[in-house]
């Protein structure tokens, strides 16, 4: 809609800080606690696992078909996923660029493409009137199947991509963030940025990105979901058409785990601005792990829920040292990042990794029965929120599908959180945390 | 088959909706308190949130900022309710909960599931009236504004242009400043100046109520007389007008920051639906919202298809209108020049494409386009329970009737390539631009790393 609110405000929070980690963690926990959402699922002819949701109540439909193709799977060729998923819907068999644009543009049709280290995603949002949603599918299919690297395609985007990598260089989080994964993750296919390096992308060329798609945008290591305005005869027939002409491929292999450091380790990048930028580290879990009830649960009374957190309390409603302050589990294909980040001036730079710290370590010896129960009531009281849209449940049952969980891991939620107890928690937390081995980022000029 | 899809878009707008958006229940109580309620009955969640009529652009310099610091202290705490207080207890509902501030409103809100919405009126209600503001609180609270202004201006070269070049462009009235405020006012508050504030415009007759969820308006009506309606209206004082002087001459300024790309800002006084004074006016600000879309809604349109696509001159080109703005606004150019092309170049770039807008008349199926997306978008726009109640809020905020929303697509529709050749005409003029360039200062981050021994961060 065109009728938009005002862009430029200024937050109490601002939740953007940490988009990406909120939705990492919203898509790590939540369930509907009143109703039961009925997810459905199964496999095409061709392989491609299919969750779908029915929701009548809009005349919309959301596709997403999402690969094990991230840019873990880059191997040597660093940012050959992220390129690929970029230039998806630049060129098809039959169609230009200019024409594939047009096709959706003039039926309303929202259309994207993303990646990240884990996944690959084809999305769409259509109008579920039949002449659009008809003349929508087949683009989409045709994306989806037959799309093709241009060269001339490639050498824009790549300019495009190389302006964005000198620019990240000038932006502290930016360094931050891409000092931290590397630091935690060594050789691992999770260590490198998703956008590759000015080198790495330098050696890329359309003949590798056509390879990249023709491995891993197969049927076999394809899960699409489908949520909106489509009945169940009618999503098995889009799964299928969808799919049908996806080569049939094959699942890649699972990912090595990443070795943990052993030590304690700290980095500093001097930068020139007025706060420094903050990360405290270490590798956490993947998305399978028994752990991962208790640490989510710690780690909303540690710095996951807002005002209510502790670090929150200590580092800004305390001492007013920052604006935000978070910490965050990533659950990943395997262990992702456990990191708690802000930004502070520079002067109070060491003060506030010496209160991170602090407030870590009392976390893990001891937190208060109430506590536990106030984030229980939020957890449990908050599910239905979680999936009160097409969008949310999309992302929910793409999450499932992708990663493996069994269909009812939403709705027994509450009842799993409700039984977490105190001791549940500090042993997990023991178990996978582990303060002496802890990286520690700092960009700017701290003090 | 591409005649029959074209002609069911055009008269598809009423077929596709599947309820009113405006299908809204309004009242007022005897207070002055608007009160919008929508039904949406597809989750058991309700969103509660309350506007009020005030933000930087209620300011003037010497207290910018001060609608936002004020923001943050009403987390503060009341007589009934302790500091945090406000915060635990919606957290405790699951609840989630926050507050922004923008140049024409300050708003508060809460999503819960539908049993708690009486608790968080009755909460959001009592701080309406009953803050307790206190100078320890206060002086911390600056420290924590001015780490947000840091974070989001001090270290952004894009913000820092952005912030100077609408310190350009509006000389005499509002926008002039930033809503965060300038760092010097920031330093300056004092809790008199806060508490003045709160006094003067939180108040029940300059606020909106809206709530969008699984509700029964008699209900929420009934609640809201019960925790609302306590209160006693205010004499507001209106601020004074400041209408902003005529431009007369390019106004132009050059930012250096630690950046590596370049950036350019162009920008042209426009008027909004809010300031319009006439139908005719009116229909100007329908034509510069096509024109926006016609420019750069999608990937589609003029800008990124000639400039970022075709020619490469431009690694990124974006344009901004706020149709809704209660005072004056700029329609906005902002680009990123490619590699080995100057930011003049790119200012020529846009002039052309200006040109090419003032010279001949957009072509129906673009505007056929766009019109199809704004079809798609009014229907998509229903997901959010959020995003519903934010776009009725900023419509009763700015005093624009909430119908505006149900006939969007037909006002666009009303507005013809003539209209659109007329406005760029009338308002893309070389004597009445501002011009703002980000240029890189040549700093960057240098390295240095050092390995810590284990156990030495203790």
């Amino acid at each position: 809609m065109s009728i938009t609110y005002q862009i430029t405000f200024s937050t109490r929070l601002n939740t953007f800080v940490s988009a990406g980690i909120l939705m990492a963690l919203s898509l790590l926990f939540s369930t509907n606690a009143l109703a039961k959402l009925d997810i459905q699922t199964w496999h095409t002819s061709s392989g491609s696992k299919v969750m779908y949701v029915y929701a009548p109540e809009l005349p919309m439909v959301d596709i997403e078909v999402q690969f094990d193709a991230g840019s873990a799977r880059d191997g040597k060729l660093w940012g050959v996923s992220s390129l690929t998923s970029g230039l998806i819907g630049t060129a098809t068999n039959k169609l230009t660029e200019d024409q594939i644009s047009e096709k959706f543009n003039t039926i309303g049709v929202s259309f994207g493409s993303s990646s990240g280290r884990d996944s690959a995603s084809i999305s769409m949002r259509s109008l579920t009137r039949p002449v659009i949603l008809k003349s929508a599918l087949k683009t989409f299919t045709d994306v989806v199947s037959h799309s093709r690297f241009k060269k001339s395609i490639l050498e824009r985007e790549k300019a495009r991509l190389r302006l964005g990598l000198e620019q990240a260089e000038t932006k502290p989080a930016a360094l931050a963030s891409k000092a931290m994964w590397k630091s935690l993750y060594g050789e691992h296919p999770y260590a490198h940025s998703p956008s590759g390096t000015l080198q790495s992308i330098a050696s890329l060329d359309a003949a590798k990105l056509a390879q990249f798609y023709k491995t891993y945008y197969v049927a076999q290591n394809a899960v699409i979901s489908i949520v909106g305005n489509v009945k169940l005869q009618q999503a098995k027939n889009i799964a299928e058409q969808v799919t049908q002409q996806l080569a049939k491929g094959h699942k890649p292999k699972p990912l090595s785990f990443p070795k943990p450091l052993t030590q304690a380790k700290s980095e500093t990048i001097q930068f020139d601005s007025s706060q420094t930028y903050y990360s405290l580290s270490q590798i956490g879990i993947d998305r399978k792990d028994k752990d991962y009830l208790p640490l989510f649960v710690g780690n909303h009374i540690l710095g996951g829920s807002g005002f209510s957190a502790l670090l929150m309390q200590e580092v800004r409603e305390k001492r007013g040292l920052v604006y935000s302050v978070y910490s965050y589990f990533a659950p990943m294909k395997v262990p992702g990042p456990f990191v708690i980040g802000l930004s502070t001036k520079n002067s109070t730079a060491k003060e506030a990794d010496k209160v991170v710290k602090e407030t870590l370590a009392s976390f893990m010896k001891d937190f208060s029965d109430e506590k536990l129960q106030e984030i229980k009531d939020n957890l449990i009281g908050g599910f239905p929120l979680r999936m009160d849209n097409n969008g949310k449940i999309l992302g929910y049952i793409s999450m499932i599908g992708f990663y493996d969980l069994p269909l009812d891991y939403l709705d027994t939620f509450p009842d799993r959180i409700e039984k977490v107890t105190k001791q549940d928690i500090l042993k997990a937390w023991h178990r996978k945390i582990h303060q002496d081995k802890m990286l520690t980022v700092m960009v700017g000029k701290p003090q | 088959m591409r005649e029959m899809l074209k002609k069911i878009i055009l008269v598809g707008g009423l077929l596709v909706s599947a309820s009113a958006w405006s299908a809204v229940t309004t009242f007022e109580l005897k207070n002055g308190l608007k009160v919008v309620v929508k039904e949406d009955h597809r989750a058991p969640v309700v969103v509660h949130q309350v506007w009020y009529r005030v933000g930087s652009n209620y300011e003037h310099n010497g207290i910018t900022g001060l609608s936002h610091m004020l923001e943050h202290m009403m987390f503060k705490g009341t007589k009934a309710y302790k500091d945090g207080e406000f915060s635990q207890r919606v957290s405790k509902m699951g609840g989630q909960e926050n507050a922004f501030t923008s140049s024409d409103y300050t708003v508060y809100y809460q999503m819960v599931g539908k049993q708690h919405l009486e608790a968080v009126m009755k909460l959001e209600a009592d701080r309406m009236r009953n803050l307790q503001l206190d100078d320890k609180d206060f002086q911390k609270e600056r420290d924590v504004v001015t780490e947000e202004r840091r974070w989001r201006t001090e270290d952004n070269p894009n913000s820092k242009l952005s912030e100077q070049f609408n310190a350009m462009a509006f000389v005499n009235s509002p926008p002039h400043h930033p809503v965060v405020g300038w760092m010097q006012d920031i330093k300056s508050w004092t809790l008199p100046d806060l508490e003045g504030w709160y006094q003067r415009w939180y108040a029940p007759n300059n606020a909106t109520l809206v709530v969008v969820g699984d509700v029964d308006p008699k209900q929420v009506k009934k609640w809201a007389i019960k925790y609302y309606g306590v209160h006693n209206s205010s004499k507001l004082v209106p601020p004074k007008p400041q209408l902003e002087m005529l431009q007369e001459g390019e106004r132009r300024m050059v930012y250096k920051g630690t950046t590596k790309l370049p950036s350019v800002m162009m920008g042209f006084h426009v008027p909004t639906l809010v300031t319009a004074k006439t139908d005719a006016e009116r229909k100007e600000a329908f034509a510069l919202s096509l024109l926006s879309s016609v420019l750069d809604g999608d990937d589609s349109a003029r800008l990124p298809k000639s400039l970022v696509r075709e020619s490469k001159l431009l690694a990124g080109v974006s344009t901004s209108y706020q149709s809704t703005s209660r005072l004056q606004t700029l329609f906005i150019f902002q680009m990123t020049p490619s590699k080995g092309v100057t930011t003049q170049q790119a200012e020529k770039a846009i002039w052309k494409a200006i040109k090419k807008l003032q010279d001949q008349p957009v072509s129906q199926q673009e505007l056929d386009r766009v019109l199809a997306q704004e079809e798609a978008a009014y229907v998509f726009g229903q997901d959010s329970i959020q995003g519903q109640a934010m776009i009725l809020g900023t419509l009763s905020s700015t005093g624009l009737p909430l119908s505006t929303v149900d006939n969007w697509v037909k006002s666009l529709r009303s507005v013809t390539p003539k209209d659109i050749q007329a406005v760029a005409n009338k308002y893309f003029n070389p004597d009445k631009v501002t011009v703002g360039t980000l240029l890189p200062n040549g700093k960057q981050a240098s390295s240095k790393n050092m390995a810590m021994p284990s156990g030495a961060l203790r």
